[in-house]
């Protein structure tokens, strides 16, 4: 069986650091096709501030992906927690008191509706992909309806202009914001109950319910914690645009699945980790990044990103036994022996 | 009465070896035309790889496939269909949202331009319905039909290609009497129609009426073929066993027979999975329910434990009534060795340690955070407790044997508190040294003063580990032995139908 | 008691809740009645309602396809764009544009055939790359920024067009399609092969079916759906902006889901696609009346999507509690066995 092989502790470090192997060999080829532009400091700070968004969202996402499930709203929430909080400002004035109401309306709007999705997919046998990909539908339209479809710009907020616009470092907050929701969701999985109960259920469901864990409620607090992350990055979102918008992070979700996926957190559950999720954050980061840089036009990143999700995948596919690749595979294995 | 005699299909000196053990030695097995024959053994004895064999899904290592007379090669399903060959199989394979026709010509409908003649069709099977005076129509929609119906329709499939020779494994596993009386009555139609059967069942005395004749395996040898005329029941039993094994009994006796009784369970019944059953487990008494697969015993441990629901009776733990659910049941110190480790046991990507875990937050974490060194501890410990190999707690379970895949599912457990530990069918495709050592640990755990409920349907098992033994049969309790009075012959003949509830009481 | 087909009921709620819903609007509305009204509505329910086709199709060999309204703008664009800088016939034109939408739907069969990759992901992701196909032709300005410019062709325009009783094209061609359809998926041999594909894959192969085959059939469908949907869309605007067809695709696969067809697959027909669509189109019309805005129509399709996948889990989910009982009870009658 392939999956022994992938187990293997020596193949499993090899498979993460050919992810590693990969970027560093992108990250050469940029600088040197880019005259070292690529390379310079400015730049990687760029290509950090670029990705902290798809970062935190996919902080979230992952619990959801780990239980074998998907959430496509981290875009809908990332735009209503922007819209709460833009317009709660924009109604009740910046004032610190506002401000903290804003924060709380918004970033528990997204945890209402990760809990929202969290009791219907751990209740019922629906894919996640099709409820999230309509619930994303319905997250803009209320944004719409909240908005008025309307920018909302949002002005006098100190929090949000000192997130937008301070640097520690050289380096914008935000970035940090991510670092420290990597942190949180590294904590959360490799150091906690409830972390092993995610890799537990995402793995084996059954088995889990009959060690006595409540799969449900596992499965209820994921898509909450990916909610939540969905509307911090709306709020992040926000602060670095002084606006929102009704349309705010529409597309992401693709991003998140993109980097997710490429990262090698399988589809299927129970395998992957957050250190590689962030992996394949910057790997699609990077990529980006260096095709802005030797001038490729931005039209081509979609169908890039869409190639690489399809490889990805197919990959992860191919390692499965029975499969037209996999066949294949093996075919010309035996030819060479 | 030639003609009778003659034969359609003929396998010689089949030889399958798995990991240097012959799973066949050498069988001979031949089918006469329109004959039912028997194919009887116990687990493992190499029914299921024949019957794969000569179904194309394994390739043999040696010998002849005859059909007709003239030699075949069956390599793969096709081939085996094309020869004839058709399966009932006991997981359906049809198509659940189309008709009764459109499943019967699957692959081979009757069309012109790809445009199928609807009306051709339905004639065609109305005509073989007719023929055989099944209760089908042909513009039925297979998944409105009950599982004898959904049967029928498989064995029209099989009819309509021609084949002459079908197999039925286990067919009458999950039909009601009545149902199965229908299907007797199928199979002689066919066999006076010519067709020849290949006939597996536990449940002897149904092989014994419908079987013209039966072939015994044991331990992948054929130790003997039998005419109708000459079957007598015992005697079928003692080579389905094997004679040297059938002296030995169970031996062991409960040390302290006054000790208390850890579980009890009064008139606990699931309508329609089992009745009225009463028993008690004394606190390091290893109680064994055995009894053919379907008869309700994995039914009655998981209501024990709370994964499955009950309609009536109660449970008792240490004399007090207990209303379980798992939560509850792990809190209690119960633990479950699930029947099929697979699905319900263990999280195969994850390392052995994390799976023992599984069960143990509440010892080896603080305020919601693993104590690491803890975790380890517990992964060394069930390692050491169930001699796992390799003895390594990181490696992922997924990559196991899956002797030592068990050895983890027991290390779930073992490294808690246990009072009562529920068993269901632990060896399955263990090997034997892994099994030896899995018996040693229930009995560690029964003279630790563990209550032991453990479901078995290898009767040396049984033998082995039992304190006392419930034979069950179609959800009720049928007779108990206690230890060292029952055989194996007793317990045979006892579960597959042979000894009637009256006589056993 | 026989059990009611999941397809079934679902088709009995679709069509009661149409029936409603349209009787809602009448009684409301003086305008929904109109027989303008009621072509315009007819036509722009066609154009959902091919690409639907399409996906419904793919949706019963037990897949999916996200990418038919992308598949459909990438036609449409392919022959904007052929259109304004070479000097094709129309013929050629219409030819290239299908062959965009055969090879569109043989690229998602090989991904997800071939290639093993999961149907929604997969399409999901080709139809970035046909997006991104969609935006490298699009038209541009002499400043390199995306404009749209109208085909002033009569022939093109004249597809937009409608008979004399006032019923468009468009509709006609969705109702044919839909019909000749529903013919092959129920009267041939590759129809009757793609139910039983999605109902059940292995026995399906068992019987000498070949999954690669029957997936690159459903997605070359859909993608030449795509493309007819894509030469009326032509006709209707007389440009092709990139945006185009975006939409569709998640409204066809509701219209599907609604009329009966299931993710598990082997369930759905083009019967039942059709009342989704309408019914799609019926509220949407009829909310427009109410003054509703997009985004209000979104959250309350969005909404019945919803309840539509909750429905049909706890209708499984219950359906089989209730088989299980009922076999238990009949065991516990008769006695098993013997």
């Amino acid at each position: 069986m392939t999956a022994m092989k992938k187990s293997n502790p020596v193949m499993k470090a090899l498979t993460s650091s050919s992810r590693i192997i990969v970027l560093i060999a992108l990250v050469l080829i940029f600088s040197l096709a880019t005259k070292g532009v690529f390379f310079s400091y400015k730049n990687l700070v760029n290509i950090l501030y670029s990705v902290s968004l798809i970062g935190i969202m996919v902080c979230g996402a992952s619990f959801a992906v780990l239980l074998g499930g998907i959430d496509r709203t981290v875009s809908g929430n990332a735009a209503l927690s922007g819209a709460i909080i833009a317009m709660t400002i924009l109604n009740r004035g910046a004032t610190g008191g506002n401000v903290a109401l804003a924060l709380i309306l918004g970033l528990g709007g997204g945890a209402l509706s990760g809990l929202i999705h969290g009791l219907i997919l751990s209740r019922f046998n629906i894919p996640a992909f099709l409820l999230t990909l309509a619930t994303n539908e319905i997250l803009y339209g209320l944004v719409q309806m909240v908005t008025g479809n309307l920018l909302i710009y949002i002005k006098g907020c100190t929090l949000m202009d000192y997130i937008g616009q301070v640097r520690w470092l050289g380096i914008p907050i935000p970035v940090f914001i991510m670092l420290v929701c990597i942190l949180f969701a590294y904590i959360v999985l490799n150091h906690t109950v409830y972390g092993r109960q995610v890799y537990a259920v995402g793995g084996n469901r059954e088995a889990s319910e009959l060690s006595g864990i409540p799969t449900r409620r596992v499965i209820l607090i994921a898509y909450i914690i990916s909610g939540f992350m969905g509307a911090l990055a709306g709020f992040v979102l926000s602060s670095m645009n002084q606006q929102a918008s009704a349309s705010q992070a529409n597309g992401y979700e693709n991003n998140v699945l993109a980097a997710i996926v490429v990262g090698g957190v399988s589809m299927r559950g129970g395998s992957g980790s957050i250190q590689n999720a962030i992996l394949g954050v910057f790997l699609i980061g990077v990529i980006e990044n260096g095709m802005n840089l030797m001038g490729v036009p931005s039209i081509y990143k979609d169908m890039v990103k869409g190639i690489i999700i399809i490889v990805a995948v197919a990959m992860d596919m191919a390692n499965q036994p029975g499969t037209p690749l996999n066949n294949l595979k093996r075919r010309l294995k035996t030819k060479q022996a | 009465m030639s003609e009778k005699n003659e034969l359609l299909f003929e396998m010689k000196n089949i030889e399958k070896i798995f990991a240097h053990v012959h799973a066949l030695d050498h069988v001979n097995f031949d089918v006469r035309k329109g004959e039912v024959h028997a194919l009887l053994g116990e687990n493992g004895a190499g029914k299921s790889t024949l019957i794969k064999i000569l179904t194309g899904v394994y390739s043999k290592d040696g010998g002849q496939i005859f059909m007709n007379g003239e030699e075949i090669e069956i390599n793969s399903r096709e081939d085996a269909s094309e020869a004839g060959i058709a399966v009932i199989f006991q997981e359906l394979s049809l198509v659940p949202t189309l008709t009764v026709y459109q499943n019967i010509l699957l692959g081979k409908e009757i069309s012109k331009f790809g445009i199928v003649s609807d009306k051709a069709e339905k004639a065609q099977i109305q005509e073989l319905i007719d023929r055989y005076g099944f209760p089908l129509k042909t513009t039925d929609v297979v998944e409105t039909l009950s599982v004898a119906q959904k049967q029928m329709v498989e064995i029209l499939k099989a009819l309509a290609t021609d084949s002459r020779l079908i197999i039925m494994d286990e067919p009458t596993a999950s039909l009601s009497s009545r149902e199965s009386e229908l299907l007797y009555k199928i199979i002689n139609q066919l066999r006076d129609r010519g067709v020849s059967i290949i006939y597996i069942s536990h449940r002897l005395e149904e092989v014994f009426n419908l079987s013209d004749r039966i072939t015994i395996l044991r331990d992948g040898k054929n130790v003997g073929v039998i005419e109708k005329e000459d079957i007598v029941p015992s005697e079928v039993v003692k080579m389905m066993i094997g004679k040297e094994l059938s002296e030995s009994t169970a031996s062991r006796e409960l040390s302290t027979s006054d000790a208390e009784t850890a579980l009890e369970v009064r008139n606990l019944t699931h309508i329609g999975y089992y009745n009225d059953v009463s028993f008690e487990v004394k606190k390091g008494e290893v109680l064994v329910l055995t009894g053919l697969v379907g008869s309700g015993r994995t039914e009655v441990v998981r209501s024990i434990y709370g994964a499955d629901p009950y309609d009536s009776g109660e449970i008792l733990l240490n004399g007090q009534v207990y209303k379980p659910t798992v939560k509850r049941s792990v809190a209690n110190g119960f633990g479950l060795i699930p029947e099929d480790r697979r699905t319900q046991g263990f999280s195969p990507l994850l390392s052995v340690t994390k799976n023992v875990s599984l069960t143990s937050y509440d010892k080896i974490a603080k305020g919601g955070f693993v104590n690491a060194k803890d975790e380890d501890d517990l992964g060394e410990k069930a390692v050491h407790l169930t001699d796992l190999r390799p003895a390594n707690p990181n490696v992922q379970v997924g990559d196991l044997s899956g002797g030592n895949q068990q050895k983890a599912v027991l290390g779930k457990w073992l490294t808690r508190d246990l009072k009562v530990i529920l068993i269901d069918e632990p060896t399955v495709g263990i090997d034997i040294g892994a099994k030896d050592e899995i018996y040693n640990i229930i009995e560690e755990l029964a003279s630790q003063g563990v209550a032991v409920l453990m479901v078995s349907s290898d009767i040396a098992e049984v033998l082995r580990v039992a304190h006392r033994i419930i034979v069950m049969r179609e959800g009720r309790i049928i007779k108990e032995f206690n230890h060292g009075v029952a055989t194996q012959e007793d317990i045979l003949l006892t579960s597959s139908g042979f000894v009637s509830e009256e006589e056993a009481a | 008691m026989k059990q009611m087909r999941q397809e079934t009921v679902r088709r009995i709620i679709s069509l009661v809740l149409l029936v409603v819903l349209t009787g809602f609007f009448i009684a409301t509305t003086d305008t929904f009645l109109s027989w303008a009204n009621i072509t315009s509505m007819l036509r722009e329910a066609a154009f959902v309602g091919i690409i639907a086709i399409g996906v419904t199709t793919c949706i019963i060999t037990g897949g999916n396809n996200l990418s038919g309204g992308l598949t459909m703008g990438m036609c449409c664009m392919v022959f904007a764009h052929l259109y304004k800088y070479t000097g094709m016939s129309l013929i050629m034109l219409v030819l290239i544009s299908l062959l965009a939408g055969l090879a569109a739907g043989a690229f998602n069969g090989f991904v997800v055939a071939i290639l093993q990759v999961p149907d929604f992901v997969a399409t999901l992701s080709t139809g970035m790359i046909f997006q991104g196909i969609t935006y490298v032709l699009a038209i541009r300005n002499q400043y390199g920024s995306i404009t749209s410019e109208m085909i002033k062709n009569q022939t093109v325009a004249s597809w937009g067009g409608k008979l004399p009783n006032g019923i468009y094209y468009v509709t006609i061609a969705w109702i044919v399609m839909s019909l000749i359809m529903q013919f092959f998926l129920k009267k041939t041999k590759t129809g009757t092969y793609i139910y039983a594909m999605g109902a059940n894959r292995k026995s399906a192969e068992y019987s000498g079916i070949s999954y690669v085959k029957i997936k690159m059939i459903a997605f070359i469908i859909a993608g030449f759906c795509s493309f007819v949907g894509a030469m009326f869309i032509l006709g209707r605007n007389g440009t092709c902006d990139v945006t185009t067809g975006a939409a569709y695709s998640l409204q066809a696969i509701s219209a599907a889901v609604i009329g009966g067809a299931a993710f598990s697959g082997g369930r759905g027909d083009m019967i039942g696609t059709f009342i989704g669509v309408m019914f799609l189109q019926v509220l949407r019309n009829g909310v427009l009346k109410f003054n509703m805005t997009t985004a209000q129509q979104a959250v309350i399709s969005g909404i019945i999507i919803v309840l539509m996948l909750v429905f049909d889990a706890y209708y499984n989910e219950f359906m089989q509690k209730r088989t299980t009982r009922a076999a238990a009870i009949a065991r516990e009658k008769e006695g098993k066995g013997k």
